[in-house]
């Protein structure tokens, strides 16, 4: 009998255990630490707070949308003002490390799975590629007559040709630089001048390496080695998996060569991006372990790496120190683009004619676009429609957006914005405007962001010299093994 | 007066009624329904799924990643279970001894058990930062002249293997110091007294005394730290990047677990074989333990 109990107790805590293995909870931790050069779009400053979703207001059709930032719920409730009878409940799930695409995964085939989701580049097309989302076909004509960037309907679409995704913006990439250190170090700050030296992969390196001489060391080329990922992984010849199999395009090879030069060559600060570090660069407070302070020179960041990441962190949290008005945008070395956030309907949802119509208002309706691209969304406009918005809720004039009659509308408007200000004059508008038609989707594919990811650590350690480059390669490839079992890895 | 009423020896069914429906629901479906998905292969993208027999098994054996995983999860567990026991122990000796009569004994368990109402995530994003190459250990230990220049402690393997068995046991001693605490007064007096008069030390007491008589208790702390270290998950998936970095260094089977079920295609199968195989071995571990300490008494078996 006793010998029963111990083994029936045994089984007991054997059985809670795996009752705990076999539903891993999605951790929802804000403050989770990402491994640099995550391709995730970052959160929107406000976008810290808690994931919450408002209550359901009685007699109204409920409409359930999923995101990672708060954007969008900008737009939900700009929506919400258009159709008074439909009450937009929105759910805001961080992905810093993932946390957002666990739980929409878990979701998929049970009651709980929202009506539209936001899906970001880095995981939009293993939704695409999938069963789980509508056909959104019937938008196609609109993407026609407000001249939509092809990347905004193209990675929506699957290789049967079916559209079911649209983004709102573009997000052509660019690079970001300090006009005061550019006049110090290269006796002008004017971007064409400063294009012209900076205008390939060998250019830059040279300037990194002027940069560092003339400061002393103290002002780094580019704060860390994840700036260069979204750079060389767009400017690839082939994607990671051809035939079912694990392919290194020579891009990459360039890629591990060129972070590896700049570290041992310490032009690049070692900071990890969206750490600490990587933020304190953009406002001068970076200080090194003795108290040297240390200056970043130039950032790669796309279009809405303007409004979302330099902007708001350009200012120190004491207000001490702030770089507002020194920055400079250009091209940079090569054309690259990075992130995007686009929307689609679940199949299964019981409101299929609201859900289309909330991602067209989102995506493809030229009003909504304009107003999301200028400004109009301000906290009191939203208030208006619902007062019990946020008081972080708004979105600033400048994002990107993906169609060209908006763009080419309200282009010059930005010679006076804000932003434009904040880049010393420079109507950044313009120069993304001008970047945007050479940004193509065709290497994307659902397995990207697992593939990129598993080179973080490996690439680390052989940065830091721990282990040798063959060696980095290996690790990755099991790594990679690790997620794909099916994947063919030479 | 007949009334139909229950025996009064069927009343203890009745109250372990809810317990037990309770364990076949969250806790024997959950197991065999694992056990199921363990030799398919389920993903959460697409909707059919085939039986694919123990091929899991056979990549997970073929997987030098996972041995890796194995191997830290011990590893991790011992290195911060020992020193755990080891202190809790001493801890527990002092605070209820009665010559040593420590004043404000609640305050100090109090405090023991502190770290472990911490949340997890802000702990690991609390030494992140502090461990960071521009955080402030750095700053401290470069200007106090203790270290030459700043070291990149988050890439570090041996640093970050070093946290997480620190902060583990840091959140887990106090718990197991008042679970000993507990026992050891539960120790009746009057034997104590007598191993005095008898002329045994405090070494022999100890020994002969209390050691075999909170032996339950060790039994019952060991085997909940062994399945609580087998899951261990949140301080290493969190302190990094949840993959377990630097070099696979804190990858632990959780993490493993947790890593196929949230790849691109959500691989719950090929997850699920993961959680068979943990669960077997800490069942097996669990056994052994309960074996090696079972109670002796001169060979016959009491009947219970």
């Amino acid at each position: 009998m006793k010998r029963l109990t111990v083994l029936f107790s045994v089984m007991l805590i054997a059985a809670m255990l795996l009752a705990a293995c076999a539903t891993p909870a999605p951790t929802e931790a804000p403050a989770a630490p990402a491994e640099p050069a995550a391709p995730a779009e970052p959160e929107a400053p406000a976008a810290t707070e808690a994931p919450a979703a408002e209550e359901p207001a009685a007699g109204k059709t409920v409409l359930n949308v999923w995101s990672f930032t708060n954007e969008i719920m900008t737009m939900a409730i700009a929506f919400e003002g258009k159709h008074p009878d439909v009450d937009v409940v929105y759910t805001m799930i961080p992905m810093t490390n993932g946390e957002y695409q666990t739980k929409l995964m878990a979701t998929l085939g049970t009651d709980a799975v929202p009506d539209v989701v936001a899906l970001e580049a880095a995981f939009v097309k293993s939704y695409v590629e999938s069963d789980f989302l509508a056909d959104l076909g019937d938008l196609m004509p609109i993407t026609q007559e407000l001249k939509m960037y092809p990347f905004v309907y193209e990675v929506g679409t699957d290789p049967a040709g079916v559209t079911k995704a649209y983004s709102y913006q573009a997000t052509p990439g660019a690079l970001f630089y300090r006009r005061s250190l550019a006049k110090e170090y290269f006796g002008t700050d004017d971007p064409v001048e400063i294009q012209a030296l900076l205008s390939d992969m060998d250019k830059y390196t040279a300037a990194a390496a002027v940069v560092k001489e003339k400061s002393g060391g103290n002002t780094y080329m580019v704060a860390s080695n994840g700036d260069f990922m979204n750079l060389f992984y767009a400017n690839r010849e082939q994607p990671w998996v051809v035939d079912n199999k694990l392919t290194v395009d020579p891009m990459v090879n360039k890629m591990v060569e060129t972070v590896k030069l700049f570290r041992d060559n310490g032009y690049e600060a070692k900071a990890t991006q969206w750490q600490e570090g990587w933020f304190a660069g953009m406002n001068d407070t970076l200080t090194d372990a003795e108290g040297n302070p240390k200056k970043i020179f130039s950032y790669f960041l796309p279009t809405w790496g303007l409004p979302y990441v330099l902007a708001p962190n350009a200012t120190s949290a004491d207000g001490a120190s702030t770089t507002v008005g020194d920055w400079a945008v250009v091209e940079g070395p090569l054309p690259y683009q990075w992130g995007g956030t686009w929307m689609g309907v679940m199949k299964e949802t019981k409101n299929m004619d609201l859900a289309k119509e909330f991602v067209r208002f989102c995506t493809l309706d030229e009003e909504n676009l304009t107003n999301w691209a200028t400004g109009v969304y301000t906290n009191e406009y939203l208030k208006a429609i619902d007062p019990a918005v946020p008081e972080g809720q708004y979105q600033a004039a400048g994002d990107f957006v993906g169609s060209q009659v908006v763009v080419e509308k309200i282009m010059a408007g930005f010679d006076e914005s804000d932003l434009s200000k904040f880049l010393g004059g420079q109507n950044s508008y313009g120069g993304f405007a001008a970047a945007a038609p050479s940004v193509n989707a065709r290497l994307m594919q659902g397995s990207d962001d697992a593939i990129q990811r598993a080179l973080n650590d490996p690439l680390n350690s052989y940065l830091e010299g721990t282990i040798t480059e063959e060696e980095m390669w290996t690790l990755w490839k099991d790594a990679v093994r690790n997620e794909f079992p099916d994947l063919i890895i030479e | 007066m007949n009334r139909p009423h229950l025996k009064k020896e069927y009343y203890g069914y009745l109250f372990v009624a809810p317990f037990i429906i309770g364990f076949l629901l969250f806790g024997l479906y959950p197991v065999v329904h694992t056990l199921g998905l363990s030799f398919t292969d389920t993903t959460l993208m697409k909707a059919e799924s085939n039986f694919i027999g123990l091929k899991n098994f056979q990549r997970l054996f073929a997987d030098k990643t996972f041995s890796t995983a194995i191997t830290n999860t011990w590893e991790l567990w011992l290195m911060n279970f020992i020193p755990q026991i080891g202190i809790s122990m001493l801890l527990a000796l002092w605070f209820t001894n009665t010559r040593l009569k420590i004043k404000g004994g609640g305050i100090w368990r109090m405090l023991f058990y502190m770290p472990n109402l911490m949340m997890p995530a802000s702990i690991a994003a609390l030494f992140f930062s502090l461990f960071s190459f521009y955080g402030p250990v750095n700053q401290f230990l470069v200007r106090a002249d203790l270290q030459a220049q700043a070291i990149d402690y988050i890439r570090s393997p041996a640093m970050m293997r070093g946290l997480v068995v620190f902060i583990q046991w840091w959140m887990w001693y106090g718990q197991t110091t008042i679970l000993l605490m507990a026992a050891i007064t539960s120790v009746s007096p009057a034997l104590y007294e007598a191993a005095l008069i008898d002329g045994a030390g405090t070494g022999q007491i100890f020994r002969y005394v209390t050691l075999p008589l909170i032996k339950p208790v060790m039994v019952f702390i060991l085997v909940t730290s062994l399945v609580g270290g087998m899951q261990m998950f949140d301080i290493p998936m969190l302190l990094t990047d949840g993959r377990g970095s630097p070099a696979n260094s804190i990858l632990t089977n959780n993490i493993m677990m947790y890593m196929r079920f949230r790849s691109s295609q959500g691989h719950i199968g090929a997850a699920s074989s993961i959680g068979v195989m943990v669960f077997i071995m800490t069942t097996v571990v669990a056994l052994l333990i309960f074996y090696l300490l079972r109670e002796k008494h001169d060979g016959k078996e009491i009947k219970a």
